[in-house]
């Protein structure tokens, strides 16, 4: 009951709402008439001193922000399959009396592809960090109304200001990780520290790194201390070298699937991300997570309003649901996967914490590289096909 | 009705092309219209030039076509074409015995028709992960080996070109078997008993009865294997261990991770052209000799 | 009659559908197993059957692709016959050029395929105005596009030295062209328009790339939904849906089996 009267308290302050519904919406809940009215009071006080009038003749203010209309019809999102927990959507419908189809893709392409066709028809999508470059410069998405995401004040301040999004203007982080080494502790001798696991030849067959360009020659770009977003030619040369002398010892190029082979034994060591690696640890406890000293990759996907997007309203309202605390944590506990969400990330089964500063320094963004990834394609092909 | 019906037919009967062409016009409307004029689109995005954002943006340059010829890509294509070429000389030593045993299976025809198709009616990832699990180490054919005694190192099977072969042999098997069996059905059996009266030896009742009836099915067969294998890339990734490169992994890549959209038609449309030109090759020489036999 | 094969030809058969169905077996088995990665036997299990209960999405899918699946291989079939029909029963200036370009379909990447359909729907929805919606109806149009090719190759390969005397028989008995082709040109080509259907209706049940590039909201097919929930690791509730097709597709065939006899006309 607590939690429904703070949510429509919530949104009369926001303007999410007007007084007329939220009286009735408080009615509904039982609120005494004179709660009501104190309620109202503190919103209207508040309400007059958000906005600060614009002075007469001078500079005018920043523009305000739009009204939304009502959530109307469905809200239809579109992102990583497995990726959200089993009730969340169901409670959100429950809650905002609005139903959800959940539609799922495969590749940050595949979403990018649709939208840049103008398909349309999404109103939630989840690109990964670089895809949210690629979708600004293709100018694919909805700037957000922050008033009607009170709840964006969770959001870490790690996870805020990203290099993808420096003014938080388009995207609400969703989960984060980092992409570094799973592996058996019962089958390596020591817990290993760094890339160099992969160019162990005791180790031939027995060890995988994930089958993506940017994982691959990033974590090789890291071993020799460069930036895995270089396209420095001598640098891209040096990782192909050290990504080839890893490849005679590397029993595939596998990204996920190879949690079934860690968890039978198959494989002793697998380059891959924390939340999978957890995943796999609930089958097997001998299964643990490194990340190399010399630094990874640290992502972090965002949700973001496609545009075309035709209940904006209703998104909104979803964003600011999955910030909840609450909502937050069981979307993690669910994934494996970080919250970038503080106060749901204090609030998980098994805590994922937040990098500290100096383990910061070692881990990077995979950022877009423009131009340059036909430059890392080539590359990635040779080292393929030799 | 009846009238109408037997006026449409006195004057398709004056027009034979016409005749033919009603017939062939809503199958080949659909394929020109949902078929080609995309793919015209994507022949003009082969000729322009790459946006890094993905698409294409306007221009007109040759480049993407003269890039393939990059000794890189010969080497992926022609890797490509062993692999496609094994894989359908394989269905065939395999499909050809099972066709020709369905065919002569009589009220179990239909039903082992059906069997062979089965397996497909379940995803493709799903029956690659099933063969996987077979195959690994900890598997059920290593383990089962080595409780029999019969090795004591498991076997190492994935990851090398003979899963990659199994797999694609196996994802393509039907292709061959149906074709086959359909131009095999047909079959008189009588003929047959004809060719062992007269003293025709296994062997030869074979050879210069069954195959040469049969041909046609085993041409389809062996193109419906062939293409799609040349094009196919999971199989490769999730049995081979992804450590080769095929032209179907190329040109996923190119519109997806190298975001190289021009690329990746014009690798498409240099191997489409040389398969269609040996398509093509092979339909006129057919023609020319029905032609000669008429 | 099968009594007369040579017993090599019985075994390798036999071989060849043990290969078909192995993989099967392990699906099948690991569909009751208490394990979510099919590492290993873990012991005996119902919950991942209980958990398609759950999962109304893997359900939902399954609708959608049987309704594509079904819609588009009665229309691919229709026209592929048709067009197998014109080609062999008609010589016309280009006709080997016609039936190479039967090929494109075949020798067209999936992704090429999918991009062009995906930027040809929108050009027509953003230049032309025409209003398509991507969903069930694009995912039908794409598969007949590609399928019509598979089935007018296989049926083509049946009508191949077929001898039109029947036909013609039956058309010197008083039937008419239509009567004659359904009473005798259908019938005699039933196994190559059954084969042909077949290849159509499993590529259409199984179709992802092409199909995930053309679907819209609310419209996943099957191996969308599988491709998802496998990306990651096959979770064992995939294992029980196909273990369930597996057995409704067997008890239906077996029964239309029964039924149909004798369904092929001899001729």
């Amino acid at each position: 009951m607590s939690k429904e009267v703070s949510r429509l308290v919530e949104a009369v302050a926001t303007g999410a709402i007007d007084r007329r519904e939220f009286v009735r919406g408080a009615l509904g809940l039982g609120l005494s008439v004179a709660t009501i009215a104190a309620v109202l009071q503190g919103c209207s006080g508040e309400e007059a001193k958000a906005p600060p009038a614009p002075a007469p003749g001078g500079t005018p203010g920043p523009a305000p922000e739009p009204e939304l209309g009502p959530i109307e019809g469905e809200l239809h999102i579109y992102m990583w399959s497995d990726y959200i927990a089993e009730d969340t959507v169901p409670n959100f419908e429950k809650e905002f009396n609005c139903k959800v189809t959940l539609d799922t893709y495969e590749s940050n392409e595949e979403m990018i592809a649709k939208l840049q066709a103008g398909a349309g028809g999404y109103d939630l999508v989840c690109p990964s960090g670089y895809a949210i470059t690629v979708l600004k410069h293709l100018d694919l998405m909805e700037k957000l109304t922050r008033k009607h995401i009170p709840n964006l004040g969770n959001v870490a301040p790690i996870f805020t200001s990203t290099v993808f999004d420096p003014t938080n203007d388009h995207t609400v982080p969703w989960q984060w990780g980092v992409t570094g080494i799973a592996y058996r502790k019962d089958k390596l001798p020591t817990p290993p520290d760094s890339w160099a696991l992969f160019l162990d030849a005791a180790l031939k067959g027995k060890v995988t790194m994930m089958d993506d360009m940017r994982d691959n020659i990033g974590a090789w770009l890291r071993y020799r201390g460069k930036s895995l977003n270089s396209v420095d030619p001598t640098e891209l040369a040096a990782a192909k070298v050290d990504a080839l002398a890893a490849k005679v010892n590397l029993r595939a190029y596998i990204s996920a699937p190879v949690k079934a082979q860690l968890v039978a034994g198959d494989v002793y060591a697998a380059q891959l991300w924390n939340g999978d690696t957890m995943q796999a640890r609930a089958e097997n406890d001998n299964i643990e997570f490194a990340v190399p000293k010399e630094g990874a990759a640290i992502w972090c996907d965002s949700l973001v309003i496609p545009k075309g997007a035709r209940n904006i309203r209703a998104a909104h309202e979803f964003l600011n649901y999955i910030l909840r605390p609450e909502v937050g944590a069981s979307i993690s506990n669910f994934t494996g996967y970080g919250s970038p969400n503080k106060l749901a990330s204090e609030k998980l089964a098994t805590p994922v914490p937040y990098p500290s500063e100096e383990q910061m320094k070692t881990l990077e963004y995979q950022q877009d590289l423009g131009a340059g990834t036909a430059v890392w394609d080539q590359l990635w092909t040779e080292i393929k096909s030799s | 009705m009846m009238e109408l019906r037997r006026a449409w037919l006195r004057w398709l009967s004056r027009h034979p092309s016409l005749r033919a062409w009603s017939v062939m016009f809503p199958g080949a409307w659909w394929l020109l219209v949902f078929f080609m004029v995309p793919l015209g689109f994507m022949f003009a995005y082969s000729f322009m030039e790459r946006n890094v954002y993905g698409g294409v943006e306007a221009g007109f340059t040759i480049e993407h076509y003269a890039r393939f010829a990059d000794p890189l890509y010969m080497k992926i294509l022609v890797r490509t074409v062993v692999y496609a070429l094994g894989c359908t000389v394989a269905s065939l030593l395999m499909g050809y015995p099972v066709a020709y045993a369905i065919s002569r299976s009589g009220p179990w025809k239909n039903l082992l028709v059906f069997l062979v198709i089965l397996p497909f009616w379940t995803s493709f990832l799903v029956r690659t992960f099933a063969m996987i699990f077979l195959m690994r180490d900890t598997g059920l054919i290593n383990t089962t080996l080595m409780g029999m005694g019969l090795i004591t190192e498991p076997i190492e099977m994935l990851g090398t070109p003979a899963a990659v072969m199994a797999g694609l042999v196996y994802g393509f098997l039907p292709f061959m078997v149906l074709p086959i069996y359909s131009s095999l059905e047909k079959l008189d059996p009588s003929l047959l008993e004809a060719a062992e009266v007269l003293g025709a030896k296994p062997a030869a009742r074979f050879f210069r009865v069954v195959l040469p009836l049969s041909m046609p099915g085993v041409v389809a067969g062996s193109l419906l294997v062939f293409i799609p294998a040349l094009g196919s890339f999971l199989t490769s990734d999730l049995l081979g261990g992804a450590k080769e490169i095929m032209i179907g992994n190329l040109v996923q890549n190119q519109f997806t991770s190298a975001r190289n959209w021009p690329f990746g038609s014009a690798a498409s449309f240099v191997v489409m052209g040389v398969v269609l030109l040996a398509v093509f090759a092979y339909l006129r020489s057919r023609d020319d000799d029905a032609l000669a036999g008429a | 009659m099968a009594g007369r094969l040579p017993r090599w030809l019985v075994a390798i058969t036999v071989a060849v559908y043990a290969f078909l169905h192995a993989p099967l077996l392990v699906l099948v088995v690991f569909s009751f197993n208490d394990s979510k990665f099919s590492a290993a036997w873990e012991g005996f299990t119902f919950q991942w059957y209980a958990r398609l209960l759950e999962r109304d999405d893997i359900l939902d899918s399954l609708w959608v692709s049987l309704e594509v699946g079904l819609i588009s291989t009665v229309v691919s079939t229709l026209l592929g016959t048709l067009l197998a029909l014109g080609l062999a029963r008609h010589r016309f200036r280009g006709r080997a050029a016609m039936e190479s370009l039967l090929y494109v379909p075949i020798v067209t990447p999936e992704i090429v395929c999918g991009i062009s359909l995906l930027i040809f729907f929108m050009f027509l929805k953003n230049v032309l105005h025409i209003p398509v919606v991507l969903g069930v109806p694009t995912i039908i149009i794409a598969h007949v596009a590609f399928n019509i090719s598979f089935v007018t190759v296989v049926v083509r390969s049946r009508l191949e030295g077929m001898d039109r005397n029947l036909e013609e028989a039956a058309m010197i008995l008083g039937a008419d062209e239509f009567t004659a082709f359904w009473r005798v040109t259908v019938p005699q080509l039933w196994p190559g328009i059954l084969s042909g259907a077949l290849l159509a209706f499993t590529m259409s049940f199984d179709d992802y790339v092409i199909t995930s590039l053309v679907t819209g909201p609310g419209s996943s097919t099957l191996p969308i939904v599988v491709y998802g929930m496998v990306r990651k690791n096959i979770e064992p509730s995939i294992n029980a849906i196909s273990t369930i097709i597996l057995v409704v597709t067997a008890l239906l065939i077996y029964a239309s089996d029964r039924l149909s006899k004798p369904t092929a006309l001899k001729p």
